[in-house]
């Protein structure tokens, strides 16, 4: 009788969209591999989510946010799907993402002009199965913050996207968001502590993650470099070397 | 030859009301300016008791509110044309006749599996198109006409495939069907000859030598002992259709539902020809002189009426509109080859490429063109200019030259332009002290162009964490610049 019972929990565990609380969920669509073997083992189906949609909360710009995905970006674009670059801060430098592997020619940068903008932008990329990857922000620090009141059926009209185009959808949004309540699958906290990129995740299918996961590959470390001390000329310029072979 | 005859009963009320059906009573008058008659008359109206052949001043005494559009035979003729040149994506052989058109389809029997379906797609894309059609379907083109006839009279009359069934099929038909002159009609009539197997009875001289030769000429083509030779429509190389809304729209939702019936039209006419447009320019007619100009523009030829209904619904949002809509026009001026889409038995590489370029109209058609680009690797040491945009056809074409290593890391983002940074004694600040990671890396080029640089670059790490690329510049110590993020 009781292992009838537990055959049938096991059946039910198996089921999509079905996990027991202490184990993580068999993702449905296949992950993406991030590359940082710590955190790919706490994320369920062992990589980054696609066909679902999932935030990525962090404080300040320039922490190495969007780096530590450049694995899964590459892979996701990979069946010549796009990557789309909806709404970013600043623009996505090309030299940069050539460096991290991901195929320019596939990078799509979209630049709306507001915030239904963007958001209208987000989901017809995500809806129309083009994209490997979608990436969205929705504003500049200042107005993030403005703007991370509660808007459930807007993200909640992005995960229906993300769901029908199976794309990678990533949504980058500040850690005041932490305290609303998500539609997402996944949301994960980035944060940097003494000099190294750490990841919380807050929600998943499966417990919370409470101890941080560190990703070292990006621990650029403070190295003191005496700025004052560097002759301005040390370094040959090209263009003296070129008038003394004239 | 299998003919199909389609026959558009009242056509000047079906043009008034294309757009959508009045609630008002509606009359479509002719005849002399002094004393115009009621030649077509809407439901609204004969609920009121307006009959056609009536005049107009008793129609207005019966109905209180009227409209009365006075019938214009160009506008029939051109709605007829078009449709016929919206009809030959069934069969190269459209010909326009007085009140519909006749298309001989069994050349294209095979293609569209049999006249059952064929006759379907027809009706069906008609009612698209915002008109109702009667059909007929006859081995002679006259048979077909006549049946359509006394179909829109709402006689019974089965269509007929073969010319040995035409006689039965066609003997108990009122001869009033055909557009014989009225005074033949009436001597007919009151020789007791009323249907079609009468007079198929009577003697072909006697007729012949009484009504005119041409009589015994209609029923041998009817019958199809006579060829009965048509004259292909051959539509315009440029495409027009206009239409008039039923009432003053204000909002941009309601022109949606008239322009699906153009880009439906249009759709057929360019399916006919093999062909896809471009560039489309609809133009919004606010009244006499004010009109808004739209141009729909695409990075290669289209024609399906539903995705370019989704770029317009797009486009048609950004506008402003002064003042309200009373009719649309849409022109096509160039029209070029089209490849149809194959279907696949999974989704491929193929769908991919499609999905992306309509993503990619889509975008475009409503954040503008040059919001919605690709990035690419320039050959250069500066950072501003080793990159470039690349905009439309371009994208996603790979890369002529193979990104050539960039010596030292790049930031993830670029700043538009450099940002100057405040320094205290020496040393820059952003959002607390700089700490200089890594560097210098020397950049040094441009003197060619005008636009040289000669900077120092660093990775600087502020208190938070974050990570910057910065830089000093060459001949100003203090002048400090932030250049990119690494996010």
């Amino acid at each position: 009788m009781k292992s009838a019972v537990k055959e049938r929990v096991a059946a039910l565990a198996r089921l999509p969209g079905v996990w027991r609380g202490g184990e993580l969920e068999n993702a449905v669509h296949p992950a993406v591999a991030t590359g940082h073997a710590a955190l790919d083992r706490e994320l369920p189906g062992g990589g980054w989510p696609t066909g679902t949609l999932s935030e990525v909360l962090h404080d300040g710009v320039g922490i190495g946010e969007v780096a530590f995905l450049a694995n899964a970006l590459a892979r996701a674009s990979e069946g010549d799907r796009l990557v789309a670059w909806i709404n970013a801060p600043h623009l996505p430098y090309a030299p940069a993402l050539a460096q991290a592997g991901i195929a320019l020619e596939r990078c799509l940068v979209v630049r709306p002009a507001n915030r239904e903008d963007a958001l209208w932008a987000a989901e017809q990329a995500m809806r129309s199965g083009a994209c490997g990857a979608v990436l969205l922000w929705f504003g500049l620090r200042q107005a993030q913050a403005r703007a991370e009141r509660n808007d459930y059926a807007s993200m909640r009209r992005l995960q229906m996207a993300a769901e029908a185009g199976r794309a990678m959808a990533v949504c980058f949004r500040s850690t005041q968001a932490e305290a609303l309540s998500t539609p997402a699958h996944l949301r994960i906290v980035a944060f940097r502590e003494d000099g190294v990129l750490k990841i919380r995740i807050p929600k998943r299918r499966g417990p919370p993650l409470v101890t941080p996961v560190p990703i070292s590959a990006l621990g650029y470390r403070a190295r003191k470099v005496e700025t004052a001390r560097v002759p301005l000329h040390a370094v040959p310029s090209p263009r003296s070397f070129a008038f003394t072979v004239s | 030859m299998l003919w199909v005859a389609l026959e558009l009963p009242a056509l000047p009320l079906q043009i008034a009301e294309r757009a959508g059906a009045s609630s008002d009573a509606l009359v479509i008058s002719e005849g002399t300016a002094q004393r115009p008659i009621v030649s077509c008359a809407n439901a609204e109206a004969k609920a009121a008791g307006v009959r056609e052949g009536q005049a107009v001043a008793a129609a207005k005494a019966l109905a209180g509110e009227l409209r009365v559009i006075a019938r214009d035979p160009a506008a029939e003729r051109e709605t007829l044309e078009g449709l016929a040149a919206w009809a030959g994506q069934f069969t190269p052989m459209v010909a326009v006749e007085a009140q519909g058109i006749v298309l001989e389809i069994e050349s294209s029997l095979r293609l569209f599996n049999g006249h059952a379906q064929l006759t379907a797609a027809i009706l069906r894309g008609i009612r698209n198109l915002g008109f109702h059609a009667a059909i007929g379907v006859a081995p002679t083109a006259l048979a077909a006409r006549i049946i359509a006839r006394a179909e829109a009279q709402g006689l019974q009359v089965r269509s007929c495939l073969t010319v040995e069934e035409l006689r039965s099929r066609l003997a108990e038909l009122p001869l009033f069907l055909f557009d014989w002159p009225e005074a033949t009609l009436a001597r007919l009539t009151d020789l007791g000859v009323l249907r079609v197997k009468d007079i198929l009875e009577l003697p072909a001289e006697g007729i012949a030598r009484r009504f005119g030769p041409e009589i015994v000429l209609a029923l041998d083509r009817l019958v199809g002992l006579q060829c009965d030779p048509r004259v292909p429509y051959v539509p315009p190389p440029r495409f027009r259709s206009r239409i008039e809304l039923p009432a003053e729209a204000d909002g941009v939702e309601a022109l949606l539902f008239p322009l699906r019936r153009l880009l439906v039209q249009f759709e057929g006419y360019a399916r006919g020809r093999g062909a896809g447009a471009q560039r489309l320019s609809l133009t919004l007619e606010h009244g006499r002189k004010s009109r808004t100009h739209l141009g729909i523009d695409f990075a290669s030829p289209e024609r399906e009426a539903d995705f370019i209904i989704s770029i317009a619904r797009e486009k048609l949002g950004r506008l402003k509109l002064a003042s309200p809509t009373i009719a649309l026009a849409l022109r096509v001026d160039a029209l070029l080859a089209y490849t149809p889409r194959t279907a696949a038995w999974l989704p491929g590489a193929q769908e991919q490429a499609i999905g992306r370029e309509r993503l990619l109209e889509r975008l475009a058609a409503r954040l503008g063109r040059e919001r919605v680009f690709g990035i690419a690797v320039a050959s250069d040491h500066r950072p501003e200019s080793n990159w470039g945009r690349i905009h439309d056809s371009g994208f996603g074409a790979p890369p002529q030259t193979p990104a050539s290593a960039t010596p030292g890391p790049r930031p993830i983002w670029l700043l538009n332009r450099p940002q100057h940074l405040i320094s205290d004694s020496g040393t820059p600040r952003l959002q607390g002290h700089l700490d200089l990671a890594a560097g210098p890396e020397r950049i040094e080029a441009g003197w060619w162009d005008g636009k040289e640089v000669s900077r120092d670059y660093y990775i600087a790490l502020n208190p938070h964490g974050e990570r910057y690329w910065i830089y000093r510049e060459h001949r100003d110590p203090d002048g400090w610049y932030l250049h990119g993020v690494f996010a």
